[in-house]
């Protein structure tokens, strides 16, 4: 791994986000919109159950956390597309694990700022502490970004292999997943049959683990270690797939025709 | 000329690609010396891009070897790659970045040190230095196939491969260009695979031709020498159009 080349994808993608209002709306005020819904969801809960209405907050800022990264990712991989650009990078001495490095941290970094905007008007207008449980809940909220970036890369897979056609699913998949996730709910409100499929997400482990710790104030490590253990396995097959896909484009002819 | 004893900067050796049952390169072959321009002349869909995609290793060939300062690009390419640049007219820089930013951008890829100077002197030499505060969306074809062939020369590079790198532009900027190669080219004994449909830009920056087509090599030599082999056996000038229409037809011909 170069820092060189990895920075120049972070700073390629810091000049798009400067002169894009639409990528600095996607930064502060779609994240800030929502948080203002939920904020008044939550401070009308309040009345009634006051823990839920920390929870309801708590999950929405998590949930928009692994959107915003699930998505962007593939997003900023499309950008070198559209723009046709793709070509001169991949011509470029770069190596493609630098590449999407290069691209999680950039949305990474973008969403760290997502968060510090909803964070300030969490507690500044709505008043509510956003409980941290210190390292207990970074666990879980390490798994979230975790299963987030494994999307991304296959979000990129799929752009590399169908182009931008491709491009909407890239936004809707993390939504697709979302019912499943648990994130405002335990996940034994859901049907018998779908509690199964549910228990291979990580991201619905990491709700479950977190909810957990919310109410009990306790750290449940076989959540942790089933999100864990989980995310591996699907890192190592989305690289596989990622993997394939490169060179069945290489094989194909259309990585230049993207 | 004292060229065949140097060593290849690139070799092409036996390069196969097929798309699906349709072969677009079929058993080409051919080196870059150093300091030797390589003009690769032929019609559209000849397979001079496929070729040169091969060469970036962007597709992936059924078959054949391609080394570049005597490696194997499948091995060694991002080190090799430092020394190589490449530039279409097809393709942009980041459309929606400055011209300044887009090329510091690759200036980091390429981890070109003093990158600032490196800009300006690059920009000043191709005069595109009036568009360094400008967005390349704004910038019109021909001007952005300038900042394109401005990236290729940022990292000084010793090998360029250039696919059409001029299609767009107009023809006092070609001839610009063309000037500029050649000496880019002569003070940094840089070896350029120069690929065209243009007859004229390749006898203009040509040392040695190689004209395919439908995927195989029809003839190569020298521009006079591909003219007066299939043109007028006894001419003084290179005339390349003339010896391009005769080999381009001649398989149809035969039909
Ligand atoms: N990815 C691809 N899939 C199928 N056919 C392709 C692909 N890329 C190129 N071709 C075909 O291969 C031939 C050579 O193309 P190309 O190398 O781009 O020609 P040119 O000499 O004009 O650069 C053309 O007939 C083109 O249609
Ligand atoms: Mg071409």
């Amino acid at each position: 791994m170069n820092i060189s080349r990895i920075y120049a994808i972070v700073l390629r993608h810091f000049f798009l986000a400067i002169h894009q209002f639409e990528r600095i709306t996607d930064i502060f005020l779609f994240p800030v919109l929502a948080l203002v819904l939920w904020g008044f969801l939550s401070s009308f809960v309040q009345f009634q159950t006051p823990s839920l209405a920390n929870f309801l907050l708590g999950g929405m800022i998590l949930w928009v956390i692994f959107e915003r990264v699930g998505s962007n990712v593939g997003v900023d991989f499309m950008f070198d597309v559209w723009e046709r650009n793709l070509m001169n990078v991949l011509a470029s001495p770069i190596k493609l694990p630098e590449y999407i490095t290069g691209l999680v941290i950039v949305s990474l970094l973008k969403v760290l700022i997502s968060f510090l905007a909803m964070w300030f008007v969490a507690t500044v207008f709505f008043g509510f502490a956003i409980n941290l449980y210190g390292i207990s809940l970074a666990a879980f909220w390490v798994n979230l970004v975790f299963f987030a970036v494994v999307l991304g890369i296959f979000n990129v897979s799929i752009v590399m292999r169908f182009g931008n056609t491709i491009g909407p699913l890239t936004w809707i998949l993390p939504f697709a997943i979302q019912p499943f996730a648990a994130v405002f709910y335990p996940v034994a409100v859901l049907p018998i049959f779908i509690q199964k499929i549910v228990w291979f997400l990580p991201i619905s482990h990491v709700f479950e683990g977190m909810r957990f710790t919310f109410t009990t104030g306790r750290f449940q490590s076989l959540e942790f270690l089933a999100a864990l253990g989980l995310n591996l396995v699907y890192f190592v097959i989305v690289i596989g797939f990622f993997t394939y896909i490169f060179n069945l484009v290489k094989r194909k002819g259309s990585l230049a025709k993207l | 000329m004292s060229k065949a004893s140097k060593i290849p900067v690139l070799e092409v050796k036996n390069l196969v690609k097929k798309f699906k049952d349709f072969t677009a390169v079929d058993d080409i072959s051919f080196d870059v010396k150093e300091g030797e321009i390589l003009g690769f002349l032929g019609p559209n869909g000849a397979g001079k891009s496929t070729t040169i995609n091969c060469i970036l290793g962007v597709i992936e060939p059924d078959d054949g070897k391609i080394k570049m300062f005597a490696k194997d690009i499948s091995q060694n390419r991002s080190e090799i790659m430092k020394k190589v640049n490449y530039c279409s007219a097809e393709y942009n820089v980041a459309w929606n970045l400055k011209v300044y930013e887009a090329l510091f951008f690759y200036c980091c890829l390429y981890e070109v040190e003093n990158a600032n100077a490196r800009i300006e002197r690059i920009l000043d030499q191709m005069e595109a230095n009036e568009f360094k505060n400008k967005f390349l969306r704004d910038l019109s074809f021909g001007q952005r196939a300038r900042i394109s062939l401005c990236k290729s020369l940022l990292n000084d590079p010793k090998l360029l491969l250039l696919d059409e790198p001029m299609a767009s532009m107009d023809p006092d900027m070609v001839d610009k260009g063309i000037r500029l190669l050649k000496r880019i080219q002569k003070e940094n004994k840089i070896s350029i695979l120069y690929t065209s449909h243009n007859m004229w830009e390749i006898e203009q920056i040509a040392d040695k031709v190689v004209f395919v087509n439908n995927g195989k090599i029809a003839a190569q030599g020298t521009p006079l020498d591909l003219t007066r082999r299939h043109f007028l056996a006894d001419t003084d000038e290179p005339n390349l159009r003339e010896v391009f229409i005769k080999l381009s037809r001649s398989e149809d011909e035969h039909i």
